[in-house]
């Protein structure tokens, strides 16, 4: 964790931080899904607490808190109990390996009289080094979840419903796999870092050379994922929305079907948490598809450095530089604070694209109906897995040609 | 006491704990579940030991499919009728009686062959560098792409016959699932 | 580079906030009240209809064996993937792997065939 305080310290409330970043933004998704479903289906949402229906969500979570607490007689007591908290932790744990933005680089300073070294903090909780595999692994656990909550309240419909749904993220996780497999031969990493950096500069195609009309043209366009595996993206794309339980494949929560599913027998805030956990799910699935097809925190070409590196964060470390100086101490504009202020442009610029995505995901909850569910099961191991080998051996096929 | 130290007591202690609940509950969800928490132990200890790739197939496979699959299948049976039938009765106090009695000496066996090896000292212990060198392959470098090139040289029939076996699997799970009276009897 | 204590630390962290927005909803929350309708599993209000054997189709099963098999191969072209542009192997490597996938996709459709993934 660090080699000595400052260092660990940093890294802890880094840690929490972003963890407690997730968990906030849960609430703000709830408000955008609720004013983005009442917009797209031509009626006012929530409008009368707070400004805009802002305060909703907190009334809502604090109602959540005050209800009964009710396990049913019947049911598997511990189970029942552990199965919400084990619906928090994968979405949470995947959400912190994936690295928000540039490393800060702190070179040497001063404080209370002692030196602290030459520090590197990755904008991310923890490190891992197979960083892919890792958020598979634990994004896997997630079916933990619903067999638990299933299994733990005595309801036939309970037990169905999660059989039923955890049969159909697993189903899912495979066409994820696959398309995850093309996007590896592309970039050759594990790591998420380096896939965004190599997801820099202009798009090319490496068998004509830099100044060739076609390079030209396509200069236009950032070196992104999705103009190298299209077809990865579509099927990562719509392999996300079964692995949350996201309309079009939410039939474990239809009310039609099952009555609620897995959690017909949950109230207040246990059920709350599942959606906490369905939310941060959908986070981590954003972050990827950011991270793999869409140039991560970089905004690609080459306005990174002519516009973020050179106009953006030179400007903003002199405003933060002119407030902090407002609290008295000389503040210039040192190497330090320039770092930081540029990890946090970087930081606001991936955050703007997981919205973009989250914002998609509401977005086809409320436009498309829903899968039938021997239709969905159909999809995926008809339709999805064989278009994803077949993804995998034509990218391979292709890579043998163009290195 | 390092931090790598402090890390590998916790989680082997984790790991053999979990073990020894999976076969000391009697409810085989439970059992199941406590399989899972020593799956993931164990993919801790692999990291600790600088094969974080290994870790996370650990997890992927181990503790996010086959497991689930015992879960899954747990959930199909009348559970008490299942723990009742070995819980009581003659036969199932012999079984219990063998049980104990493998159990005690593996680990007697496991003790007595690695008295040698807590014995040693540091410069006694075989170190594998010596032969890890002669197959061009240094362990010091990025372990992840070693493994895949050493499976697909030197290892590749092995590779292609896992293929097969693998293929055995779902054709058996097929023809097993065709019972007479279950829910996929041929007509 | 890859350390284990912060994916402990935050995972015992997540799991103690979880624990305890469940104890604060258990000590704010209103006295237990039994009343008859609680006791019976919720089926949308109709009066319980459990049976004592229910009969779970073994489909399950077989889409969880299925996806292990398959997440087995998916778990071997990971390294494959990695390795793919280094050089000195070429289309040897490719071919390797086809082999493998080949298998795979011959058990993937004699698995449709028989129809074994209907109905799901």
């Amino acid at each position: 964790m660090g080699s000595d305080v400052f260092e660990i310290s940093i890294n802890f409330v880094k840690m929490v931080a972003i963890f407690l970043l997730m968990v906030n933004l849960v609430p703000m998704l709830v408000w955008v899904e609720r004013r983005g479903s009442a917009f797209i289906q031509n009626r006012f949402g929530p409008n009368r607490v707070g400004p805009l229906g802002l305060i909703q969500l907190a009334a809502d979570a604090i109602k959540f808190l005050f209800k009964e607490e009710f396990i049913p007689p019947k049911g598997n007591k511990a189970l029942f109990l552990i199965a919400p908290i084990i619906a928090l932790i994968p979405g949470a744990i995947a959400f912190c390996s994936i690295p928000l933005s540039v490393p800060i680089e702190i070179s040497a300073f001063e404080m209370f009289g002692s030196q602290w070294g030459p520090y590197v903090f990755p904008f991310q909780s923890f490190e891992i080094g197979i960083g892919i595999v890792f958020v598979l692994g634990v994004s896997s656990l997630g079916a933990y979840s619903m067999l638990l909550a299933g299994f733990g309240s005595a309801n036939k419909y309970s037990l169905y419903g999660a059989l039923r749904a955890s049969a159909q993220m697993i189903s899912y996780e495979l066409a994820m796999g696959l398309a995850i497999v093309g996007i590896l031969i592309v970039y050759g990493t594990f790591d998420f870092a380096e896939m965004i950096a190599a997801q820099q500069g202009p798009l090319s195609i490496p068998l004509f050379e830099a100044d060739h009309v076609v390079n030209k043209v396509l200069g236009i366009l950032p070196n992104w994922g999705v103009f190298y595996q299209p077809v990865g993206f579509i099927l990562l794309f719509v392999s996300v929305f079964a692995e949350t339980n996201r309309l079009p494949f939410d039939l474990p929560e239809a009310e039609s079907e099952l009555v609620a599913g897995y959690h017909t027998e949950y109230g207040g805030i246990k059920m709350n948490m599942f959606y906490i956990g369905e939310y941060g799910h959908m986070m981590v699935a954003s972050a990827l598809i950011a991270v793999f097809y869409f140039g991560g925190y970089s905004l690609g070409t080459t306005l990174d450095t002519i516009l973020v590196e050179g106009t953006i964060v030179p400007n903003m470390s002199a405003l933060f530089a002119s407030l902090l100086n407002l609290f008295g101490s000389g503040w210039e504009q040192s190497t330090n604070l320039i770092n930081v202020v540029r990890a946090f442009v970087f930081h606001g610029i991936f955050m703007a694209k997981i919205l973009l995505f989250l914002w998609i995901f509401v977005w086809v909850r409320w436009t498309l109906p829903r899968f039938r569910y021997d239709q969905l099961m159909d999809l995926g191991w008809k339709t999805m897995l064989p278009w994803a080998l077949a993804n995998t051996i034509l990218t391979a096929f292709l890579m043998l040609f163009l290195r | 006491m390092s931090e790598l130290d402090i890390l590998f007591y916790i989680l082997s202690s984790m790991s053999v704990l979990f073990g020894a609940l999976v076969v000391l509950t009697s409810s085989p969800i439970y059992s199941s579940l406590y399989l899972v928490m020593s799956m993931l132990s164990v993919a801790g200890i692999f990291m600790t030991l600088n094969a974080p790739f290994i870790a996370g197939i650990q997890i992927i496979v181990y503790a996010g499919a086959v497991l689930v699959l015992f879960v899954m299948v747990l959930m199909l049976f009348d559970l008490k009728r299942e723990t009742k039938a070995f819980t009581k009765g003659r036969f199932s106090g012999f079984l219990k009686l063998v049980g104990a009695g493998l159990l005690c000496g593996f680990i007697a066996g496991a003790a007595y062959e690695s008295v040698s090896l807590i014995m040693a000292t540091s410069e006694e212990i075989p170190t594998n560098i010596a032969a890890a060198a002669e197959t061009g392959f240094s362990p010091t470098t990025n372990s992840i792409k070693e493994i895949s090139k050493l499976l697909f040289t030197k290892y590749l029939f092995a590779f292609e016959v896992l293929g097969l076996l693998l293929l055995v699997v779902p054709i058996g799970a097929v023809a097993l699932s065709r019972v007479a009276g279950g829910t996929h009897a041929k007509h | 580079m890859t350390s284990l204590t912060p994916i402990i630390v935050l995972t015992v962290f997540v799991a103690i906030f979880g624990v305890g927005i469940v104890v604060v909803s258990a000590l704010l929350g209103p006295k237990k009240n039994w009343t008859k309708a609680k006791k019976i599993p919720y089926e949308s209000g109709l009066p319980g209809q459990e049976r004592k054997e229910t009969k779970i189709p073994v489909k399950f099963y077989l889409t969880a064996i299925l996806f292990i098999v398959f997440d087995i191969e998916v778990v071997f072209m990971y390294p494959w993937a990695l390795t793919y542009t280094d050089a000195g192997l070429g289309g040897y490597i490719f071919g390797a792997m086809a082999v493998f996938v080949g298998l795979f996709i011959f058990g993937l459709i004699w698995e449709i065939k028989s129809k074994a993934l209907e109905w799901d």
